[in-house]
C-alpha cells in the first residue's frame, strides 16, 4: 500500500477499531501516520463510545436492593429432617430389640415346656410303674412305722438273721 | 466502595473467606452494571430486577468456586448471561400470554426513573433505535457488541465469557460494527439530531 495515496477503506478502519494489532504491517504503518484515516477510526470509536454512554445513562436504575441470604441460626423447623431421621432410627432399633426379645423368649418358653413335658412323662412313668407293680394291701400295714420296737421284733420274725437263728 | 482492580480483588478474597460486609460491597460495586446488562437483554425493568437478584444470589453461593479473584467481573457477567438465556428460554414458552410490548413498558419505566418528561421522547427514540440495531444483529454478534461497547469488557474477557476464541469474537465484533455503521437512525440520534 502506498501510504501517502491509498487510505484505509471502511473495512480496514472497522478492523482497526476492533483490534489495531490485527492490521497488516503496511496498513498499520499507514494508519499510524495518516491523519485522515486516524480521523475515520476515531469517528467510529466516538460513535460507539457515545452509544455506550447513552445506553448507560438512559437505562433505568435498579429500584430494589439486592438481598443476600443471611447466615441466621437454624430454626427448629430446619432441624426437621434430623428429627425425622432420629425418630426413624429409634423405631428401627426398637423393632430389632422387640424381635430379638420375642425370639429369645419363645425359645426359652419352648425349652421350658420341653423340660416340663419330660418331667411329666417321668412322673407318669413312675406312677404307671407303681400302679403296675403295686404291693398287696398287707405290705403297707407292715411297713408302717407306728412302733419301732415292735417293727424290729416283727422283722426278726419275718426274716430271721443268721445271727438270730444261731442265737435261737 | 471499591474503585480499583486491587480493591475489588481484595473484596473478593475477603468475601470468599466469609466476610459479609465485603460481599455486600461487591454487590454494591456491580449492582448497576449487572442490572443494566440484564435490562438491555430483557427490556423489562421488572424482569431485570428479579434476574439481578438471582444473579447475585448465585454469585454469593458460588464465589468460592471462582479461581482467580481478579476475574470477578467476567465471571459475574458469565453468570448473568447464562441466567438471561434461561430467562429467554422460559419466556419463549410464555410469550403467547404477553399483553403490552416490552419496549413500551421499558420506555415508560425509564421515563419514570429519570422523572424528566422533556427527555421522554429521546429515551423512547433511543431505545427504539437501539432495539432495531440489536435486532439486526445475529445472536452472537449482539452478545459480542453489547459486551464490548455497553458493558465495556475487553476482547479476552468476552472470549472467556462466551467460551470462544478471541479471533471468533473479533470477527463477530467486526460484523456487528459494520451493521452499526449502516444504521442511519441511530447515527442521527448519536449526533444529537433528535435532541
Amino acid at each position: 500500500m502506498n501510504s501517502k495515496n491509498l487510505h484505509l477503506n471502511e473495512d480496514q478502519v472497522i478492523r482497526s477499531v476492533v483490534d489495531e494489532n490485527d492490521l497488516t504491517a503496511t496498513v498499520g504503518s499507514h494508519l499510524s501516520t495518516c491523519l485522515v484515516c486516524q480521523g475515520k477510526k476515531q469517528q467510529i470509536e466516538q460513535q460507539l463510545s457515545t452509544l455506550g454512554r447513552m445506553a448507560r445513562e438512559l437505562a433505568p436504575l435498579p429500584r430494589r436492593e439486592v438481598r443476600l441470604p443471611f447466615d441466621k441460626p437454624r430454626s427448629l423447623w430446619s432441624w426437621r429432617p434430623v428429627f425425622v431421621a432420629g425418630f426413624a432410627a429409634v423405631l428401627l432399633i426398637a423393632g430389632i430389640c422387640w424381635y430379638a426379645l420375642v425370639t429369645t423368649s419363645q425359645e426359652k418358653m419352648m425349652s421350658q415346656i420341653m423340660r416340663e413335658t419330660k418331667k411329666d412323662e417321668q412322673l407318669m412313668a413312675e406312677i404307671y410303674a407303681l400302679e403296675e407293680y403295686a404291693p398287696v394291701d398287707l405290705y403297707p400295714d407292715i411297713s408302717a412305722e407306728s412302733d419301732v420296737g415292735y417293727f424290729d421284733e416283727f422283722l426278726r420274725f419275718v426274716s430271721p438273721l443268721e445271727a438270730n437263728q444261731n442265737a435261737v | 466502595m471499591a474503585d480499583t482492580y486491587h480493591d475489588v480483588t481484595d473484596l473478593v478474597e475477603k468475601a470468599r473467606a466469609g466476610n459479609r460486609a465485603s460481599l455486600e460491597q461487591l454487590v454494591d460495586h456491580f449492582h448497576k452494571d449487572v442490572f443494566r446488562m440484564v435490562y438491555y437483554r430483557t427490556y423489562s425493568p421488572m424482569d431485570a430486577e428479579d434476574l439481578t437478584q438471582e444473579i447475585f444470589m448465585k454469585m454469593s453461593k458460588s464465589l468460592s468456586s471462582l479461581k482467580d479473584a481478579g476475574s470477578i467481573r467476567p465471571w459475574l457477567f458469565r453468570i448473568a448471561l447464562n441466567r438471561v438465556r434461561d430467562f429467554h428460554r422460559k419466556k419463549s414458552i410464555l410469550s403467547f400470554f404477553g399483553t403490552t410490548t416490552e419496549l413500551e413498558a421499558a420506555a415508560q419505566a425509564t421515563a419514570e426513573n429519570h422523572n424528566n418528561p422533556a427527555n421522554t421522547m429521546m429515551l423512547k427514540e433511543f431505545q427504539s433505535q437501539f432495539r432495531k440495531l440489536t435486532d439486526s444483529l445475529s445472536q452472537r454478534e449482539r452478545e459480542v457488541f453489547m459486551l464490548r461497547f455497553v458493558d465495556h469488557l475487553g476482547i479476552r474477557e468476552i472470549a472467556g465469557i462466551l467460551k470462544k476464541g478471541e479471533s471468533t469474537v473479533k470477527t463477530h465484533l467486526y460484523r456487528a460494527i459494520k451493521k452499526f455503521r449502516q444504521n442511519p437512525g441511530l447515527h442521527r440520534l448519536l449526533k444529537g439530531e433528535l435532541l
